[in-house]
């Protein structure tokens, strides 16, 4: 069986390149994306078991992608958590459709559950 | 002189001269007769009336000229009167200042008549006396009194005047829009902030119905009702904001707050409306929330990365590591959930100050979650033993990390503050239809002024703020979101016999804002 593939989007690069090292460090594979604006063809050229996204990010917001998801036949179905540092994140990840919701900063731990959860 | 009573002129007759006495003594005036023809005109005659007024016996008076009774008051201008009457040989009526034998003041209305002799000199003079004093001091007191009320009116119209002119500059000054309406909502008087806020005159304002100025900006239905109601009800239209296209200063957001005029209780039928352009005030406001929401953000992402690296360290590291960096990393992030912590309360604070705390409701079960928050202190605080009595029962309804947070700072802050003692006690309860949680120390205690100002924000008690970290803001936002849940959080303490912090929560299946 092959590895989960797990797409990361953040656009704090430091902050990715943790994400990308812990999940590979928990048995999953990952390939990551800092630019939103081209995120919706990095998901239909490699479908990812899951994405893992930021919700604040230049030009292209986290809750505008998932509304673009949600409303593409061919990927709508593909689980998508998000994470954000912004107070009314969670309400705002919720109403666009999120399967999960994390706070930064996180614990790691929780992190990899979460993400865990979703992909079995 | 031959009548030994002083009774000249009389004619001879003893019977008559008797009668006449008789008739003089009966009088209630006193009567004096002087003899012109005498050295100084002395007194020759004074009946019994004029005894009993002056106080003098007859023989005490005849042969004085009567001023002896002006006591020391001889500049008085009626002598003047009386001298020239007594010159002139005409008959004089004054009002003098006379003095009793026993030295009391008396107002003496005297008529003074002059005797003509057959060959047309004075020979004598006649005078009658009336004690007045009471008319006189009547008199006195009611130019006094009206002198007075005379002083107050002036006082009054004075502080009147002022207290206007006081109110007026208030008027004047106060940097809000402030019309006066008869029960018609016609302008009877406008303030000079209310001209220049909105640019327009005062013959475009005075006597012009409020509906019909500018564009009709207030010709709005539901502010029209709202006005309706409040002479009638004293009902007062309380922030009522008007966004609208002003004529001359463009899109302005206005707050209006208009009452019922009263003076001292007596209902004036006229309103008086505020007007209040907080159009900046709101942009001011928005400005604030978007800088909280960019600061907790761009404080909360290095926070993201400096966390996630060094757990990730600490599972990178491999087990043969110095034990000295293995303990270097765990300090770190020690230190990182520390200024988490401290970030989020800021936060929270800043938006407890602005009203945007957001609470994220739903069914709370208390039991549980305060088991699990004692295990989680348990782990990171294992000094003290934490004891659970009684139990709830039923859920509330609220958000849970608040909630949370609230039990792990009470908790937390038991055992800092209790570092001699090796237990903290929990209480459960379900009281009326509140779930009621109690958490007891045994340490330092806080004094009564103290437990005043615990639930102040930056407040921390004088005694322990140079021993224990802190800024004094955790019990501050544990009463506000416990307040935001319609409960309430106290603290029963006695300075070294420990504290009680007990906070209750409605026991209700729905929401329950306490604002």
């Amino acid at each position: 069986m092959r590895n989960k593939k797990i797409l990361i989007c953040d656009d704090d690069r430091d902050i990715l390149e943790m994400l990308e090292i812990i999940l590979e460090d928990s048995g999953l594979d990952t390939f990551t994306e800092p630019d939103s604006t081209i995120l919706v063809d990095r998901i239909e050229e490699n479908m990812p078991d899951l994405l893992l996204m930021d919700l604040w990010m230049p030009v292209i917001t986290g809750d505008e992608i998932l509304k673009t998801l949600r409303s593409n036949d061919g990927i709508k179905n593909l689980p998508v958590i998000i994470m954000s540092a912004a107070q009314d994140g969670k309400l705002i990840a919720t109403e666009a459709g999120a399967d999960d919701y994390i706070s930064k900063p996180f614990d790691i731990d929780v992190l990899i559950a979460k993400v865990k959860a979703l992909i079995q | 002189m031959s009548d030994s009573e002083g009774l000249p002129l009389m004619g001879d007759d003893p019977a008559n001269i008797k009668l006449l006495k008789a008739a003089l003594d009966s009088s209630i005036s006193g009567i004096i007769i002087t003899d012109n023809n005498q050295f100084d005109n002395p007194i020759i005659y004074c009946n019994r009336a004029f005894e009993l007024l002056s106080g003098y016996e007859r023989e005490e008076v005849i042969g004085r000229n009567c001023r002896f009774l002006q006591g020391s008051e001889r500049d008085q201008k009626e002598r003047e009167l009386i001298r020239k009457a007594v010159l002139t040989g005409k008959p004089v009526t004054v009002e003098i200042r006379n003095y009793k034998k026993s030295g009391e003041l008396f107002w003496n209305e005297l008529y003074i008549s002059p005797i003509i002799g057959s060959s047309g000199e004075v020979t004598h003079f006649i005078g009658v006396q009336n004690d007045i004093t009471r008319r006189k001091n009547a008199e006195e007191n009611l130019v006094y009194e009206r002198n007075l009320v005379e002083q107050k009116i002036q006082s009054r119209t004075r502080e009147l005047k002022e207290n206007q002119e006081y109110l007026d500059s208030i008027i004047q000054t106060i940097r809000q829009g402030l019309i006066v309406l008869d029960p018609q909502y016609r302008v009877i008087s406008a303030n000079d902030f209310f001209f220049k806020t909105f640019k327009v005159e005062k013959r475009d304002t005075l006597g012009k119905s409020l509906y019909e100025l500018g564009n009709g900006q207030w010709n709005i239905d539901q502010l029209k009702t709202l006005l309706e109601q409040i002479l009638p009800t004293n009902n007062p239209v309380l922030d009522f904001e008007v966004d609208h296209e002003f004529p001359h200063i463009g899109r302005k957001l206005m707050l209006l707050n208009a009452h019922r005029i009263e003076l001292e209780g007596i209902f004036k039928d006229r309103i008086l409306l505020a007007i209040e352009d907080i159009t900046e005030i709101r942009a001011a406001e928005l400005r604030k929330d978007d800088f909280l929401s960019v600061s907790s953000h761009e404080l909360k992402t290095p926070l993201t990365a400096i966390k996630g690296y060094i757990q990730t360290i600490l599972r990178l590291l491999p087990s043969s590591i110095d034990p000295k960096i293995m303990a270097m990393v765990k300090k770190s992030a020690h230190q990182v959930e520390r200024l988490q912590k401290i970030i989020t309360s800021l936060l929270e604070m800043s938006r407890i100050q602005s009203g945007k705390l957001i609470l994220e409701y739903e069914k709370v079960d208390l039991d549980t979650l305060i088991r699990n928050v004692i295990d989680d202190v348990s782990i990171s605080r294992p000094t003290h033993l934490i004891e659970i009595e009684g139990t709830i029962k039923k859920p509330v309804y609220g958000d849970e990390s608040q909630i949370s947070q609230v039990l792990e700072n009470l908790i937390s802050n038991a055992i800092k503050y209790s570092p001699g003692a090796s237990k903290i006690n929990i209480n459960l309860s379900e009281v009326s239809n509140y779930a009621k949680v109690s958490i007891t120390d045994y340490g330092f205690g806080i004094s009564l002024d103290d437990q005043k100002m615990i639930f102040d924000r930056f407040f921390r008690v004088s005694t322990i703020q140079k021993h224990f970290p802190g800024m004094g803001i955790g019990l501050y936002i544990s009463a506000q979101i416990i307040k935001q849940h319609g409960g309430t959080l106290w603290v029963d303490s006695e300075p070294k016999h420990g504290a009680t912090f007990s906070f209750t929560l409605p026991l209700t299946t729905e929401r329950k804002d306490a604002e």
